[in-house]
């Protein structure tokens, strides 16, 4: 769009620039790396310009303006760090923090608070007025959000959201000036789907997530680009880790997928995977029991079972697997035959963001149907019906096996598990092998409108664990099918060769924004 | 013969040490009527310590004997040996606290940065210097042992010349 418009020239701080017509100061700066103060102004939020921190000192204005509504004209001379626009930034600060407490120290946003930061850069050393800060004490505002009146500074980026995104206008400015607050109009705590954003946008800590709270400090997390897998959406988010648990997701902005939002399912349920006991060492039978033992002498043992084996192969799957970690089992299977692969996906009502229609929380909870079914794998209701009467080979992969028939696994000839967790139905495999859970590995997903997405590895995997496609690709290689892979760049590589729908695309081409499939791009085309 | 090698004359034989013996004799006795005190008579005696003497921690406490601390963070982050542990919790006001709060005196290297950087002068290293215990264990000082300590705290500057000029 950007290209029907006609470009401009504008210097911003000594530097000059082109940009198209119509954007704001703001934009303009942030092409050359200049971020203007802001609190009100969120990118895909409108713009009230009412927090006055962007102001920016413009040749010929006759007082400072707001960079983040201001549109770029034609020669403009803007200057966004002199001592003008500096002494209108101070004083702003100075006025939010009349009624702002000094708790950083006890506050979740300290660390990546906006107020905290802007006060350290340009405001100044000590508090002048005398009176007393205005105290205002905190409430819920959802069940699960709290919100600290004292620390807001009435940005109203959360009423903003909650009109335009969520289009349920539940939240308002009461009061005004310095007894303002936000909240609903009637007493009852809201519910929305898409509720906790309103945490993201806060630039400072009046909006906390109290399922988060206390819990860690913001600089003590890592910070790792991965795809939540709570569904079928696939929705960019950086998973925050401290001591080998995932402690909170936020939405990485991605415009394809989830702009800068993502669903409270998410972050509510996928923090909690990895918890319970997790199979750590490779087992084989030895006559009626598993024994624990390691990984070559695991991986011989499949070998052997699998190259002495004289019926075909079916597997049930999950669909949260990876594409690598499918992709090497189904060519595992084709070595004795592949027999048909079944899943079963989790439903649940579909909660569609009204605003940024593109993103919803998808009725399939699962984050690999769509792949799963690429690589020809069948989606049922009832995954234990298909392998009825089976006798050959059966695979397991990472599906928990929850409501499994009591004589599951029994009368095959070979009855291979791999899982992240010990199921009570594994106890009747041959060979369990232990696998990582999405946040302990890297790898892709394909989410539900054929786009393909990274996420990489934030935890180490427990004990033993390492991903299906590394050992799996190690069997291959002795039963005589080519090299072990030894990146899962190279895994998808050879995916990629061998699936049609993924010609065209490399690990580092779908880079951190993932990249569609050449049929679902030109769908999409046509689309348009 | 190899470079450097002293040959020492020995003295002759019937020399007499007689003379020696008797200096020697005569300054031990002379300390046995007019003794000088250099040794100090530990632990009967103490030895006064400079304010600013960086000893093992203490911790601040409230007038109804709760920990002052508020569970920041900070400390932990700031310590250079790595040798704080910090859980932080929701005590029944809702207010952030300590749940579980441990110095590794052993790990420690008394820089006082944690003294330093608290921003509720919660924890103090102390003019304190008898650590001294039965068993390895009993040097990790949980949030208990910390608030009963009751030796001075340690001063960090000269509260009259804080930039030390």
């Amino acid at each position: 769009m950007d290209n029907d418009r006609k470009l401009i020239n504008v210097t911003i701080d000594g530097i000059e620039v082109s940009v198209p017509e119509g954007k704001t100061i703001l934009e303009a700066a942030e092409r050359l790396g200049i971020v203007i103060p802001r609190y009100c102004y969120h990118p895909a939020l409108s713009a009230p310009a009412q927090c006055r921190m962007c102001l920016v000192e413009v040749e010929g204005a006759p007082k400072p303006l707001p960079s983040c509504v201001q549109q770029v004209q034609d020669g403009m001379v803007v200057s966004t760090d002199c001592a003008e626009a500096r002494k209108a930034r101070r004083g702003v600060i100075e006025f939010l923090l009349l009624n702002h407490p000094l708790d950083c120290p006890i506050c979740d946003a300290a660390g990546q608070c906006m107020l905290q930061d802007y006060a350290h850069e340009t405001g100044q050393l000590r508090r002048r007025a005398v009176e007393p800060t205005v105290v205002l004490g905190r409430d819920h505002v959802t069940s699960e959000i709290v919100y600290f009146a004292d620390r807001c500074i009435l940005c109203t980026r959360c009423v903003r959201f909650m009109e335009e995104i969520a289009e349920e206008p539940v939240l308002q400015v009461i009061q005004r000036g310095h007894k303002g607050y936000i909240d609903t109009m009637t007493d009852e705590l809201f519910e929305h789907p898409f509720s906790m954003n309103i945490v993201d946008v806060c630039p400072v800590g009046a909006l906390v997530n109290e399922d988060f709270l206390f819990k860690a400090r913001s600089w003590d997390l890592d910070q790792t680009a991965s795809i939540c897998p709570g569904c079928s959406q696939g929705c960019n988010v950086l998973l925050g880790t401290k001591e080998q648990r995932v402690v909170r997701l936020k939405p990485r902005p991605n415009p394809e997928v989830n702009s800068h939002w993502m669903c409270d399912y998410g972050r509510r349920e996928v923090v909690r995977w990895g918890a319970g006991i997790r199979a750590e060492v490779p087992m084989v039978r030895e006559s009626d029991r598993l024994v624990a033992i390691d990984w070559s002498r695991a991986l011989d043992a499949l070998v052997e079972a699998l190259s002495e084996a004289s019926g075909g192969a079916k597997a049930i799957v999950s669909p949260g697997a990876s594409n690598e970690s499918l992709f090497t089992l189904r060519s595992l299977m084709e070595r004795v035959g592949f027999e048909g692969g079944y899943f079963h996906v989790t439903t649940g009502s579909e909660q569609v963001l009204k605003g940024f229609p593109k993103l919803a929380l998808r009725e399939d909870r699962a984050a690999n149907a769509r792949g799963a079914e690429l690589l020809g794998f069948e989606r049922v209701d009832y995954v234990y019906g298909a392998l009825l009467g089976h006798r050959g080979v059966v695979f397991v992969l990472e599906e928990a096996l929850d409501g499994a028939p009591e004589d599951f696994g029994e009368g095959v000839e070979l009855f291979i598990y791999i899982g992240s967790h010990l199921s009570p139905a594994a106890g009747k495999a041959d060979i369990v092998l232990p696998c990582p859970i999405w946040a302990e590995m890297e790898g892709t997903f394909t989410n539900f409108e054929d786009r393909v997405q990274r996420f990489n590895q934030a935890l180490r995997p427990p004990g033993l664990a390492r991903p299906i496609w590394l050992s799996f690709s190690v069997a291959l290689a002795r039963l005589g099918a080519g090299e072990p892979f030894t990146s899962v760049a190279a895994a998808f590589g050879a995916l990629a060769e061998e699936l049609g729908v993924y010609s065209g695309l490399s690990y580092e081409r779908i880079g951190l924004n993932g990249a569609t499939t050449a049929a679902a791009g030109s769908a999409a085309a046509a689309r348009r | 013969m190899a470079i450097g090698v002293k040959t020492v004359e020995r003295p002759e034989v019937g020399a007499s040490y007689l003379r020696a013996t008797l200096k020697g004799m005569a300054l031990t006795f002379k300390h046995l009527v007019r003794p000088i005190t250099v040794s100090q008579q530990y632990p009967e005696e103490k030895y006064e310590l400079s304010p600013r003497m960086r000893g093992t921690h203490r911790m601040a406490v409230h007038e109804d004997g709760r920990a002052k601390c508020v569970a920041c963070g900070l400390c932990p982050t700031i310590c250079p040996a790595n040798c704080i542990k910090l859980i932080p919790a929701e005590d029944e006001n809702g207010e952030r606290y300590a749940a579980v709060y441990e110095i590794d005196e052993f790990r420690c290297i008394f820089c006082g940065y944690c003294q330093e950087v608290c921003p509720v002068e919660a924890i103090h290293l102390g003019v304190h210097y008898e650590a001294a215990e039965y068993s390895r264990e009993r040097f990790v000082y949980d949030l208990e042992r910390l608030c009963a300590q009751d030796h001075p705290y340690t001063q960090l500057w000269d509260p009259e010349d804080p930039a030390s000029q």
